[in-house]
């Protein structure tokens, strides 16, 4: 029998210095992991009173992440300690956080309280823990219902990095289709135009359809970017992508759908984003399960593109547009909201942005 | 009383409880999300426990999140009472 060394000493690193990295970057690589330093934004390590490392935590805003423990140390409260350093730090930011693991690894976060959201068998599995969960979700979602007489409900997902014609032409084309459309705008702001300007020039675009419910994306309706796939290092990229993609559905199907009882969700055809083209499998997939259509709607074309094929609107070729500064060449693909802001001052600091290659796609 | 910041106590491990408050917004009265792993057989008085401590510091537009792994009686009232005194601001953490 061994007896139980609890006298842990725990330490903040600092992720600037390069001993301190390369101190937790080795203990992970021993066990499997690959650290990255620009993948976090704040790490802790737990060291026993001989100096050895029982274990590591780190977080990237509310999502807990790399928290392993040595093999050797795994019956003691190392990793009830780490959980609880990180959350307790976290709790004071965030209303709740996050875990992303591997399905097998799911038991230890429940026992220590975490909830299980979802699970994409067999890469990952999504546990939260906080003040709000997912029913704080679902309230909002509930303040937000229309009832519908003919069962007519449909739902969509934009990101909208603008909004352009092809988005206002998939909301109509919804809009006209449906009794009620419930119309959700991913919230996180990865993208090179923030949620508030997204919304308000989806909000301007689409005033003149009264059936259409806008609905702030949440932690929930999230794009492929947060998931972290350290964990997964032995695995095709394209496995990770599609069971990313499987999880955010998942979530959509079990707890959106429901409450709203959405009976279709409209997509576009997507030619060229990988993650997308996921998403569009994985929800053909599943959502036929809860019953609800798939309606792939084909991408509206302006014109011919400059190898004679149909120009198709898209959210990316205006970004690029404004990178080489030949916004003109895409004003066909701008509804008024996003063509005025575009031209406007508003805009300016956006603009720079892209143009000097910040924000992802 | 109400509390005037979120707060967090204790730990989760073995034989000890977590416990969060936050604030409500005026007059909505008291939210309770209590969860232990010794819910069936001592459910009921951990309840009570939790019920008499809030009623002790009169705390009501509060929001109390308990994640129990089955905690003695004393611990759970140290726990519950550094969370309520911390959600006041009358207590900081101890390494302070």
């Amino acid at each position: 029998m061994t007896f139980e060394d609890t006298d842990f000493r725990q330490e903040t690193l600092d992720l600037e210095n390069p001993f301190d990295v390369k101190l937790v970057k080795d203990f992970l690589f021993s066990l499997g992991f690959d650290f990255d330093p620009s993948d976090v934004e704040c790490t802790m390590i737990v060291y026993n009173l001989k100096g050895d490392i029982v274990g590591t935590g780190s977080h990237m805003e509310r999502i807990l992440k790399y928290v392993v423990v040595s093999p050797k140390f795994r019956d003691t409260t190392a990793f009830a300690l780490i959980v609880t350093y990180m959350t307790e730090k976290l709790l004071k930011i965030y209303k709740h956080t996050f875990v992303f693991t591997r399905p097998e690894n799911s038991l230890p976060f429940t026992g220590l309280g975490f909830t299980e959201i979802a699970k994409a068998e067999p890469l990952y599995v999504l546990l939260e823990f906080g003040f709000e969960s997912i029913i704080t979700y679902q309230d909002y979602l509930r303040t937000l219902i229309i009832p519908a007489k003919t069962g007519e409900v449909a739902a969509l997902v934009v990101n909208c990095n603008p909004f352009t014609n092809g988005h206002k032409f998939l909301i109509e084309k919804a809009s006209s289709e449906n009794e009620v459309v419930y119309l959700f705008v991913v919230e996180e702001d990865l993208s090179a135009f923030p949620f508030s300007v997204r919304w308000e020039l989806i909000r301007k675009g689409i005033s003149h359809l009264n059936n259409v419910v806008m609905v702030r994306g949440g932690m929930y309706i999230v794009s492929g970017s947060i998931f972290p796939a350290y964990f997964l290092k032995n695995e095709q990229v394209s496995d990770v992508m599609q069971k990313q993609a499987e999880l955010d559905v998942r979530i959509f199907a079990n707890y959106v759908v429901p409450i709203l009882d959405i009976k279709r969700r409209y997509v576009g055809t997507e030619f060229s984003c990988k993650t997308t083209e996921a998403y569009n499998l994985a929800m053909k997939t599943i959502l036929p399960q809860t019953g609800v259509e798939v309606i792939e709607v084909m991408r509206k074309a302006i014109g011919l593109d400059s190898d004679n094929g149909p120009d198709y609107i898209s959210a990316s070729k205006v970004r690029e547009a404004i990178k080489t500064g030949k916004l003109d060449d895409v004003i066909d693909f701008l509804p008024d909201s996003t063509r005025d802001f575009l031209y406007s001052d508003d805009s300016l600091d956006i603009r720079k942005k892209i143009k000097e290659g910040k924000g992802r796609h | 009383m109400k509390p005037k910041i979120a707060a967090q106590s204790g730990t989760f491990e073995s034989s000890d409880v977590i416990f969060l408050i936050e604030p409500l917004p005026d007059n909505s009265g008291r939210k309770l999300e209590i969860s232990s792993t010794v819910m069936q057989q001592f459910g009921a008085s951990f309840n009570r426990i939790v019920l008499e401590m809030l009623d002790s510091y009169e705390m009501t537009d509060i929001h109390l999140i308990a994640k129990d792994k089955g905690a003695l009686e004393p611990t759970i009232k140290a726990r519950l009472e550094t969370a309520i005194k911390r959600s006041l601001e009358q207590q900081e953490g101890t390494l302070k």
